[in-house]
């Protein structure tokens, strides 16, 4: 892969030269790849739950004045949502900030949810 | 999946980086199904050839839509005259029969193959061998051989892992014009990279298009929910996007349906293009309804105008109207996608950029073990366990294709249960292969699958010359141009299996003089 990995390799080398012990080191990779669990779920299930709760809310306040602009406020936000859908889980892979990620994802679905709630069914 | 740097805090990381990173991963996870699918699904441009292929019983028997829909209709009267619903689907220039499915009043659960396949000339029902035919193949590319719903969901997440490495991997790349140039042969990595480059760049209109069409073509599983907010009862949108006209109810009156030539004359010339299918609502009832649908070769949407007509007296009833430019656009994206308007040239063309793609995916596959094997040192387990799934997806898959195919000439042609036997020598040969491929080092058991994968290719046309009698030469003869290209482009694939074997066969590539390490950062 890139550079990092020998990067972090190094760093961990001098620390156990240093007198630290093992423990902390694996300890360190045992959180690291929580972290990096919990990207990809962020990622894959958030990403997906937040592209939903965007796709019914740009459904619901888009103007439909007659039957034919229903469908086609219902129909585009379908079409596109898998490119945000792509947008939003590559920006969770690019983010170093796993707290800002979480907060974007999580939260904006779960703020758009509520909106949803909010507005009920288009009359 | 070690970190690679995620952790680093603070640390500003460019996108071509964190793209680059995405890619490599999103690719190696997704990259042995989305292979798969690639295979199965190019075929599947070829869907309706591969079953006549598979039925080499059934001889084209020319006939016109009229003609087709009378015998059809006669036969239906004749074996169900109170059903609910009939559809037929009319013959064409690349199917021979006429495809008939019934809809009982009452099913009988003793029968439940209520599908036919009837002589568009005389309308009786056609007996050729039991077979899955080309629809195993196209099957298997969205639903993965899985139960419902599980594998539709599985495709799904893989094509979205698709297009997010598409999508990273434009980002990553900085020379795509330099790199449409560029093939360096024979020089280990370098020549992997150069390889995914070159077929990742050529195809890559094709290749975004497939991707994001291909999520379309399930949209309303994927992606129903926008209708929730738009619509009380969601039967409501497909009603007024579809135009489909509201069921009739029976009247419980018997009446003849009027005959059906001129109703389809009548229809093609208000849809201006052939009639393809005809659906029958309660036929022998005063209130049916008969339903036409135009052919979708020449328009690119899928979604094609309907005719509606009262079936006792012919009164002409309605056409379904202009849909809404959104429902367009996915009948537009669902029909690139299926290549349903495609000539046969065009057809050519959709089955070689699909091979780019299942070239791109298995080049990059390829690359993610090489950039990662150090000469001399042991592989880690990761990396073993990689290489190894890739022998079994990019050689023992195609074989199992070919079996596929085999199984069809070699299982006897009446035999009880044959088709379930067909699909079963598709999916034990690929197993067995996978697993077998174990017990050798991993270079011989490249060398050995792709020869394994050249034997049964190339036996298919030998199978075929020796269990009927439409193989290469009578073929060639009657001009049957279908089984011709078949045989060839069996033999065609079992040689490039045959290239592959050897060129696998030759010792590694030495290195050139650049160190492994000054190459790394190149690529993901």
């Amino acid at each position: 892969m890139l550079l990092k990995p020998r990067h972090r390799d190094d760093k961990g080398k001098a620390q156990v030269a240093s007198g630290q012990t093992i423990d902390g080191q694996a300890g360190r990779r045992w959180r690291g790849g929580i972290a990096m669990a919990w990207r990809w779920i962020t990622a894959i299930l958030g990403g997906y739950g937040f592209t939903v709760a965007a796709a019914m809310l740009s459904a619901r306040i888009l103007p439909a004045p007659d039957a034919s602009a229903r469908i086609e406020a219902t129909g585009w936000p379908m079409l596109l949502s898998f490119l945000l859908y792509a947008g939003i889980g590559l920006w969770a892979l690019h983010e170093v900030r796993l707290g800002r990620i979480s907060m974007v994802i999580w939260g904006g679905a779960l703020v758009m949810a509520i909106l949803l709630k909010l507005l009920g069914v288009r009359a | 999946m070690n970190g690679t740097g995620m952790n680093d805090t603070g640390a500003q990381r460019g996108w071509r980086q964190t793209m680059a990173w995405a890619h490599g991963w999103l690719g190696l996870i997704a990259g042995w199904i989305l292979f798969t699918m690639f295979l199965t699904g190019t075929s599947a441009y070829f869907r309706p050839e591969i079953t006549r292929w598979m039925q080499p019983e059934i001889h084209a028997q020319a006939a016109s839509p009229t003609q087709a829909a009378n015998s059809a209709i006669r036969y239906l009267s004749r074996v169900g005259p109170d059903d609910l619903q009939w559809y037929i689907y009319l013959p064409d220039e690349r199917t021979v029969a006429t495809r008939v499915f019934r809809a009982p009043a009452k099913p009988d659960p003793r029968h439940r193959k209520d599908e036919l396949d009837l002589d568009p000339v005389s309308g009786t029902p056609l007996t050729a061998r039991e077979t899955r035919g080309g629809e195993q193949f196209y099957r298997f590319h969205f639903q993965l051989q899985l139960p419902h719903p599980w594998g539709r969901w599985l495709a799904g997440l893989c094509a979205m892992a698709m297009l997010g490495a598409i999508i990273s991997g434009v980002i990553t790349h900085k020379r795509i014009f330099a790199d449409f140039f560029t093939l360096r042969w024979n020089k280990g990595q370098r020549s992997w990279l150069d390889a995914h480059n070159v077929s990742a760049v050529l195809g890559l209109p094709y290749h975004a298009m497939i991707t994001y069409t291909g999520l379309i073509t399930l949209i309303t599983m994927y992606m129903p929910w926008p209708v929730l907010m738009n619509y009380a009862k969601p039967a409501q949108f497909m009603q007024t996007a579809y135009g489909t006209p509201a069921d009739v109810s029976a009247s419980g009156v018997r009446q003849p349906l009027v005959a059906i030539a001129p109703l389809i004359r009548d229809a093609e010339r208000r849809l201006g293009g052939p009639a393809t299918r005809v659906i029958i609502q309660h036929p022998g009832d005063a209130a049916a309804r008969i339903t036409i649908a135009q052919a979708k070769r020449g328009a690119i949407s899928s979604r094609t105008p309907v005719a509606t007509y009262d079936g006792a007296t012919g009164r002409f009833v309605s056409r379904s109207g202009d849909p809404a430019v959104a429902i367009n656009t996915a009948g537009v994206m669902l029909g690139l996608h299926l290549a349903t308007f495609a000539g046969i040239a065009l057809r050519w063309a959709y089955f070689v950029m699909g091979l780019t793609g299942a070239a791109m995916v298995g080049t990059g596959l390829l690359l993610w073990t090489a950039k990662r094997r150090k000469p001399g040192a042991a592989p880690f387990f990761g990396l073993k366990l990689a290489e190894r799934l890739n022998i079994a997806v990019i050689a023992a898959f195609p074989a199992g294709m070919a079996a596929y195919l085999l199984a069809n000439r070699l299982i006897p042609a009446a035999m009880e249960g044959r088709a379930d036997m067909e699909v079963s020598a598709m999916f034990w040969t690929w197993g067995l292969l996978a697993l077998v491929q174990l017990g050798l080092p991993a270079r011989r058991a490249w060398t050995a699958l792709f020869g394994i994968a050249a034997a049964f290719w190339a036996a298919i046309p030998v199978a075929n010359a020796l269990t009927t009698s439409r193989w290469l030469v009578p073929s060639l003869l009657d001009g049957d141009r279908l089984f011709v290209a078949f045989d060839l482009s069996c033999l065609a694939i079992g040689i490039g299996f045959a290239v592959a074997a050897r060129v696998s066969a030759r010792p590694a590539p030495k290195t050139p003089g650049r160190s492994r390490r000054s190459m790394e950062p190149a690529h993901a």
